[in-house]
């Protein structure tokens, strides 16, 4: 560049610098609001995943514990012989109740090496009105019951207050009959929803027939 | 306007048409395969959602079985149509006409080759179950009396229980295996 053009440049530069006098107000404003509706929807994307994120989560978690519980009771029932009431009288067949007790014997890898009883019962959910929570209580001296202390809540959300039924040869469970010649079975029924007995996307109805493996077959 | 002006304005015409179309493409692509992360993340939760609740189908299948002595398990085939065996039960691999135990005269779950059931998470499920005699050793021989040669051991019942997509929206075609699960019953069950 010769001496002369970087001259006029010089003389330029102040006069394009005046010329570069930024945006207008309305294009900035034009401009803000674009980038608002922009962020906006993207907010309420986020915001949208987040809610639903929760909710798989909270659901996912109920149906687990509704799986761990029934696995409890499965692997309790297994070394069961016969089930009562908390009073010790003989279910009647084909009753829904909602608390259930045993006698497990002192070899039954649940118990802690001494015959005892075991009652799983259902009682008000303290997390949501209207449902049900299902807890485990164990004594050794009598038969206890869910106002007994020490017991240990396995699930929740339940919206069934009478998980169990004992259904014979003849008298059903929710059409469930037992087999002939076949081992005393519980009928077990954990329905969780976390949104209530109205909604039916997220019923997890966990449902099955627990053999008492000790018992006699009749 | 000066030449250098000129220049200057003739510089600032942004992007061609063909440069926004290629940029365009490269952020379609980018979005597209976010989305397929999506897709799959989805399709992996429903399958899973899917063997979980064929699982629970299956497992309390089961449970009927272990409940009953040996002489009792078997199926009803002369119920009528709920005891029809059609051509995907007849299908399966374990499926014998010849080994098959039969001669249950009830209806009750654990007799009934096929079945339908809702699962927990309120789809519904086909249920197959096949009670098969076989032999952990030697070969089954079900004539003149059921052996399986003179020196193996005698033949045991073998109980499949095969949980089959009945083919509703998002569970694959119908008669898709999800869970398969057996056990073998020897004589001494139930004593």
């Amino acid at each position: 560049m010769g001496l002369i053009a970087r001259a006029r440049l010089s003389r330029r530069l102040p006069a394009r610098a005046r010329d570069e006098r930024g945006f207008t107000l309305p294009e900035l404003l034009v401009t803000m609001t674009i980038l608002l509706i922009v962020i906006g929807s993207l907010a309420s994307v986020l915001v949208q995943s987040t809610t639903s994120e929760i909710d798989a989560n909270n659901r996912f978690t109920a149906q687990v514990q509704d799986r761990t519980a029934l696995d409890k009771i499965r692997r309790e029932l297994h070394c069961a012989s016969s089930l009562t009431d908390t009073s010790g009288n003989a279910l009647t067949a084909g009753t829904s109740y909602s608390a259930i007790t045993t006698q497990l014997s002192s070899v039954c890898p649940s118990t802690l090496g001494t015959t005892e009883y075991v009652t799983w019962c259902t009682s008000a959910s303290t997390l949501k009105t209207g449902d049900y929570a299902l807890y485990r209580v164990t004594a050794t001296a009598s038969r206890p019951t869910c106002s007994s202390s020490g017991k240990v809540k396995w699930d929740d959300y339940l919206q069934t207050s009478t998980p169990f039924c004992l259904p014979s040869s003849s008298v059903a469970c929710s059409g469930v009959l037992k087999p002939t010649a076949s081992l005393p079975m519980l009928h077990i029924s954990l329905p969780v929803d976390l949104n209530g007995p109205t909604s039916t996307v997220d019923k997890y109805n966990l449902i099955d027939d627990v053999a008492l493996r000790n018992g006699t077959r009749s | 306007m000066t030449a250098l002006q000129r220049r200057h304005v003739r510089g600032e015409d942004g992007f061609t048409l063909v440069e926004l179309l290629i940029a365009m493409i490269v952020l379609t692509v980018g979005i597209l395969a976010l989305v397929a992360a999506y897709t799959s993340g989805y399709v992996a939760l429903n399958r899973a959602t899917r063997v979980s609740s064929a699982q629970v189908i299956a497992d309390s299948q089961m449970e009927r079985f272990r409940a009953l002595s040996y002489t009792n398990i078997w199926l009803n085939t002369t119920c009528g149509t709920n005891c029809a065996e059609d051509a995907t039960y007849k299908g399966d691999s374990v499926y014998s006409s010849a080994a098959a135990v039969t001669g249950c005269t009830t209806t009750d779950s654990s007799c009934l080759p096929t079945q339908t059931k809702t699962g927990p998470d309120g789809r519904s499920y086909r249920l197959d179950t096949y009670v098969e005699y076989s032999c952990l050793s030697g070969t089954l021989s079900t004539s003149p009396t059921l052996t399986c040669g003179t020196t193996a051991p005698a033949p045991v019942k073998l109980v499949t229980v095969v949980v089959r997509s009945t083919g509703g929206s998002g569970t694959g075609s119908a008669g898709t295996i999800t869970v398969r699960e057996q056990s073998a019953f020897t004589s001494l069950t139930g004593q």
